[in-house]
């Protein structure tokens, strides 16, 4: 998408890969309503272990705002519900 | 253990990055002031259901609160500070709009309305 200038990429530092996969997993599942104007990417980095690179990038900062904020309130229900149930 | 991180870009902002203050009580509570229902919507005697848990405490520990918890409570603070970003950013872009519309604005009205009638606008 070339006209997707606007951007921001998030780190979200897991405690292990384990967990930022699953993350990544149920993130990856949930379809893009306007393509065209908002696309994210969300991966585990080789670099940096357990930590989940979430990668936006939107027409405009309207669209990249609503995105992101939704994106990152999934993720946080995501983690507590880690938190919860899944005791390391 | 290290913080959420996060790098804005765009064709007027080359990069602004947003990071954690540990000692900001911002990043330290897993309720966001950008997020759920508005201060009105609650005044009014709505009851907020999705409201996120409080943070856990860790087992061992009760004055520490969970790496996860943690994490979940850097992230909030994260992105309100990303959410109050982009609305200014929105604000920015809305009042360069504005300002784009006004001479087209003008023109159309110049064509509807002949330029005496502008004239005569413009004197007040």
């Amino acid at each position: 998408m070339s006209n997707l200038h606007h951007t921001l990429e998030v780190k979200i530092p897991f405690k292990d890969n384990r967990l930022a996969t699953t993350a990544q997993k149920v993130m990856a599942t949930d379809p893009i309503i306007r393509p065209e104007s908002f696309q994210v990417e969300y991966m585990v980095s080789e670099d940096d272990n357990g930590t989940l690179l979430a990668k936006f990038s939107a027409e405009d900062d309207r669209s990249l705002r609503v995105g992101v904020s939704s994106s990152l309130s999934s993720i946080l229900t995501i983690i507590e519900t880690m938190d919860e149930l899944d005791s390391v | 253990m290290s913080s959420p991180y996060a790098v804005y870009s765009s064709p007027q902002i080359p990069q602004k990055t947003f990071e954690v203050d540990p000692q900001n009580p911002r990043y330290q509570t897993t309720n966001g002031k950008t997020t759920g229902p508005s201060d009105y919507v609650l005044n009014a005697g709505q009851i907020d259901r999705d409201k996120p848990s409080d943070p856990k405490m860790d087992p061992s520990n009760s004055e520490v609160p969970t790496y996860l918890s943690k994490l979940r409570m850097e992230l909030t603070g994260v992105q309100d500070d990303i959410n109050e970003f982009l609305t200014k950013q929105m604000e920015v872009a809305k009042n360069k709009r504005v300002k784009v519309d006004t001479p087209k604005q003008k023109a159309k009205e110049l064509n509807e309305f002949g330029e005496e009638e502008i004239e005569e606008d413009e004197a007040y």
